[in-house]
């Protein structure tokens, strides 16, 4: 790890919609979220993981995922979660105010 | 969903998540220690991790109820009738089960106010019944001062004991850490500077206060060092004593009081709390046992030799590690030692009495014997009565829920969960009740004084005080939100239940929900006609007991009671006394004729007759006569009729010739169609003959509810025989009670040391003795209405209900041609069949409910045709003004509105 990894807190929130653009590829446990996070980034976004929890309990709360006991590609006990409707509405939601808000940033930046 | 299950799983998601991670970097090449530090650098402070997730579910928790609550509130206001509805019939069903709970919780379930009352124990026998074959009593008890009660298969159970026994147990108990005993000393004459009031009195052992671990709020209690013949007299009061005529407990100390005329020295006070083991009863004195030596005199002295006399009562407390069954297996056959040698026939030691150790915690139990079940039955029936309040508000809610399927289904549809959907419909359920049981407890800080009223019914220190304490206000609220729960839960389900909204989206149908409406509805009905039936008997049961003929006057009399020996008046002087106080009382204005008699005719079975044993008109054995002291013009003052001769007068003095005025039915039974007056009577006491002097028409001596209707009496005279304690009778014009100035004017001028006790109207004395079933009665008449009103408020909702649901089908029905009145007859025919449904399953219930309620009941039998049939009657008049105006609605029905609408 040569280049120091960015940290994602430049925009907060945004852990929430990398979660459901993740979930709704496939079902993954906590740890394969992280991982699958990474590896799709090329290691630039490296997310502090142990935030990745309380970030999972307030979507589940919120209905946005479903966890369930399973079991892991690797044969362990641990809590797949998957998107659900109201979840994948959510990602949509969020999708477009990402996107409009990064244009707006480039659009200041002069980089567009 | 548990937040400890949530917590546990959330844990083992992120141990798995850093073992994947260390194995991860272990692969890279990391030694294991270095990879498992790396990866829990990377995943940052577990703890706090865990932390905030447990605050997400926590604000969650708190915002969705905060959401519930406020959602909630706008449906109660967007459905005004329907809140207050619901309100209200919680808050009486509540409010009731509340004030009886309460009365329940203060005689049942509390305990004395001691330190450590579990460790008391209360020491009774139990004997096979006294009587024989014969009525003879043969029982090695001979003679008793106190009570005794029956126990189970006709057994005779007690607490008194005779010295004796108190003493042989206090020796080298091993089981007990102090022994003590008592008696009640009844109302004694209390006299401080000169001003005389009566005090209930209770006599106690050295060891009393000690054994119930009692510390004095002033000066200090009685002790084993002044319970003993020719100690100095002392005297312990009681807290409210000492306020009422001390001022404070303080100055109390140290002062000197008479009782009955003997001196006693104030000592202590009792703490505020402490009512002694009775909460019967609360004693104002407390005296050491042997000073009775002092008030009663030789009587006393009698006593405590005598095996054979039953009149000391005990408590134990337990030494430590010692289980009541431990002690009773050591002290029975202590007792069956000393008992034994005190039977003299083999007839008493063929039932000698066997100690019974009872749990002492909550003090003696004659309140819990006399209340205990007509408690339960009272709160039988207000259990019923929220039971058909929450079956009301549970079809309230079927109905509701109907017309909230639409807002159900696009809350489910847009993703609501299932379980938050039902959640949010039982917040507001509970919240209903709530507020039910908020407005409940309200009614029943009202409820508990207007029962307390009723039981008391008059009494002077009345002592049971129901009171709404924290525990009660627990049950309060538990009450309110299991009710909210029950009556929530089935229509929040099935407003919810998934396969049945599409059947619900396309408007008729909801068969399930009808069903469950109809099942409630004869549940109430069923449910009502059992508090009907209960109010009929009850009230049936009261009004015989209000028909028993009595034989003598009710109204306009006035009862109060004197005790001129207490204030040391002595014999012969009494009588004069007495007689002259009689005058005075008759010249009041107002007062037509004054009397007086050992007690009031409806109290002369308790009070004890003055003479025991058979009397004998010549060689005849007279059976079952009741003797009555009573003074110059009793049957004039209590119009009982004379028929022949005179009636007892001022003639007949202490010296004159005894005399002796028989009630009619004596006459016949006894001298046929002779005239007995000039005959003779003999009584058993000393042989001393009586000269029947006149006939009077038979009066019903006692209690209304004694099983020999009015048993032959014989009146003879107060005055030439000895009185202590006499009962004033004055017959007045209008209201008695307005005459009780003047007579405490005439007692002061002529001795002030005399008090005034037991002021009361010949009509309240009466009632008293039947407050129980006037209680009961008005008490399940209030019930019952209030159960028909809840019940009718539902059927009228169901059928309304289901009549708007067929508006379609009754407007076909009414362009075929259908009359108005087939269109009520057939909604009232549906109300009918419901009712018939509930009466059929609740009549059988009812014949068997009722026998349990059998002891309470007085010339009336459990299953009395006439009470059922009325109840039956009303059940369904009731039923049918609920169901006419839905009627009269289905009737009014326009055909072609209805058509279009479909």
């Amino acid at each position: 790890m040569g280049r120091k990894a960015q940290k994602n807190d430049s925009l907060p929130g945004s852990l929430d919609m990398l979660i459901l653009r993740t979930l709704s590829r496939r079902d993954l446990h906590g740890y394969g979220i992280v991982q699958f996070i990474q590896q799709s980034s090329d290691n630039e976004l490296l997310i502090e993981e142990g935030s990745l929890y309380p970030a999972l309990q307030r979507l589940e709360l919120n209905g946005w995922i479903d966890g369930a006991w399973g079991v892991t590609s690797n044969n362990r006990r641990a809590r797949i979660y998957k998107i659900t409707a109201a979840g994948r509405k959510q990602l949509a939601v969020e999708t477009r105010q990402y996107t409009k808000l990064t244009l707006a940033i480039a659009r200041v930046m002069g980089m567009e | 969903m548990e937040n400890a299950k949530r917590s546990e799983a959330l844990r083992e998601e992120m141990e798995l998540h850093l073992a994947e991670k260390a194995a991860e970097l272990q692969a890279e090449g990391l030694t294991l220690e270095r990879a498992r530090a790396e990866a829990r650098r990377r995943f940052g402070n577990v703890g706090r991790k865990q932390e905030e997730s447990r605050e997400i579910w926590i604000t969650r928790f708190w915002s969705e109820l905060g959401q519930d609550v406020r959602y909630g509130c706008r449906t109660m206001i967007a459905n005004k009738a329907f809140s207050a509805v619901a309100v209200l019939s919680l808050a009486l069903g509540i409010g009731t089960n509340t004030v009886i709970y309460s009365f329940m919780e203060s005689i049942l379930l509390r305990s004395l106010p001691v330190a450590d009352p579990e460790s008391l124990v209360v020491l009774n026998w139990h004997s096979p019944p006294p009587r024989d074959g014969s009525k003879e009593w043969v029982h090695v008890m001979h003679g008793v001062q106190g009570m005794a009660w029956p126990g189970d298969k006709g057994a005779m159970v007690s607490g008194m004991f005779p010295y004796g026994a108190f003493e042989t147990l206090r020796v080298e108990n091993p089981v007990f850490s102090t022994l003590f005993g008592y008696f009640n000393g009844l109302n004694r004459n209390l006299s401080i500077h000169g001003q005389a009031t009566s005090a209930s009195t209770e006599f106690v052992s050295g060891e009393y206060f000690r054994g119930l671990a009692v510390s004095p709020a002033a000066g200090r209690l009685i002790d084993t060092g002044d319970d003993r013949p020719g100690a100095a007299s002392v005297a312990v009061i009681s807290f409210l004593t000492s306020q009422q005529r001390f001022g404070g407990p303080s100055s109390a100390i140290g002062q000197s009081v008479l009782v009955d005329n003997v001196p006693f020295t104030v000592i202590g006070v009792a703490p505020p709390e402490f009512f002694g083991v009775d909460p019967a009863a609360a004693p104002d004195l407390y005296l050491p046992l042997h000073t009775n030596l002092l008030v009663d005199g030789a009587q006393a002295a009698r006593m405590y030799p005598d095996g054979n006399f039953y009149w000391i009562e005990m408590m134990g407390r337990l030494r430590p590690g010692v289980s009541m069954v431990q002690a009773q297996a050591v002290l029975a056959p202590r007792f069956h030692q000393w008992v034994a040698v005190t039977a003299t026939t083999d007839g008493e030691r063929a039932k000698l009495p066997a100690l019974m150790l009872n749990p002492g915690a909550a003090g003696l139990g004659s309140l819990r014997r006399q209340y205990a079940k007509p408690l339960y039955v009272l709160l039988t029936m207000v259990g019923l009565i929220l039971a058909i309040a929450c079956a009301n508000i549970a079809s309230l809610l079927l109905a509701r829920a109907a017309a909230r399927r639409r807002e159900m289904a696009v809350r489910l549809s847009l993703g609501a969960g299932r379980f938050r959907v039902v959640r949010q419909l039982l917040t507001e359920s509970v919240m209903l009740a709530l507020l039910g049981g908020a407005f409940g407890l309200l009614f029943a800080i009202w409820g508990v004084r207007a029962l307390t009223f009723l039981l008391s019914n008059g009494h002077e220190n009345f002592t049971l005080h129901a009171e709404l304490n924290w525990n009660v206000l627990g049950v309060t609220a538990a009450l309110s939100v299991v009710c909210g729960l029950l009556f929530g839960l089935a229509p929040a389900i099935q407003s919810t239940r998934p396969d049945v909204m599409p059947a619900l989206k396309n408007g008729r149908g909801g068969g399930p929900r009808r069903r469950a409406q109809h099942v409630l509805v004869v549940a109430q009905i069923a449910i009502s006609f059992l508090i009907l039936v209960a109010a009929g008997l009850f009230s049936r049961t009261l009004n015989n007991l209000h028909s028993v003929q009595l034989g003598y006057a009710r109204e306009n009399i006035l009862l109060f009671s004197l005790n001129a020996r207490q204030a040391g008046h002595r014999d012969t002087e009494i009588v004069a006394f007495y007689a002259d106080l009689r005058k005075r009382f008759e010249a009041i204005p107002g007062v037509s004729s004054a009397t007086l008699s050992q007690s009031s005719i409806i109290n002369a079975a308790r009070a004890g007759q003055a003479i025991r044993g058979p009397m004998k008109i010549g060689a005849v054995t007279v059976e079952d006569a009741r003797v009555l002291a009573a003074g110059p013009r009793f049957l004039t003052t209590m119009q009982i009729p004379i028929l022949t001769g005179r009636e007892i007068d001022d003639r007949d003095q202490p010296g004159s010739r005894p005399v002796a005025v028989i009630s009619e039915r004596l006459a016949r039974t006894y001298f046929e169609n002779e005239n007995p007056v000039g005959r003779s009577i003999t009584l058993p006491d000393e042989k001393r003959d009586l000269e029947i002097v006149g006939v009077s028409a038979d009066v019903r001596y006692g209690g209304l509810k004694n099983e020999e209707e009015s048993a032959m009496t014989v009146f003879v005279a107060v005055s030439q025989f000895s009185s202590d304690r006499v009962t004033y009778a004055l017959r007045t014009s209008g209201d008695p009670l307005r005459f009780i100035q003047s007579v405490h004017e005439i007692v002061r001028e002529a001795d002030s040391r005399i008090p005034v006790t037991n002021v009361i109207t010949q009509a309240a004395e009466i009632d008293r003795t039947i407050s129980r079933e006037i209680t009961f009665a008005k008490l399940s008449k209030g019930f019952a209405v209030l159960a028909l009103l809840i019940a009718c408020v539902g059927l009228y909702g169901t059928m309304s209900y289901s009549v708007a649901r067929q508006v379609g089908e009754i407007g076909i029905r009414m362009a075929l041609g259908a009359q108005r009145g087939a269109v009520v007859w057939m909604v009232l025919c549906r109300v009918l069949l419901l009712a018939a449904v509930g009466l059929a399953i609740s009549v059988p219930a009812a014949l068997s409910a009722s026998q349990l309620v059998k002891s309470f009941l007085f010339e009336t039998q459990p299953n009395d045709p006439g009470t059922l049939a009325l109840a039956g009657v009303v059940l369904l008049s009731a039923a049918m003004l609920a169901g006419y105006a839905p009627a009269r609605r289905a009737s009014r029905i326009d055909p072609l509105a209805a058509l279009r609408h479909e």
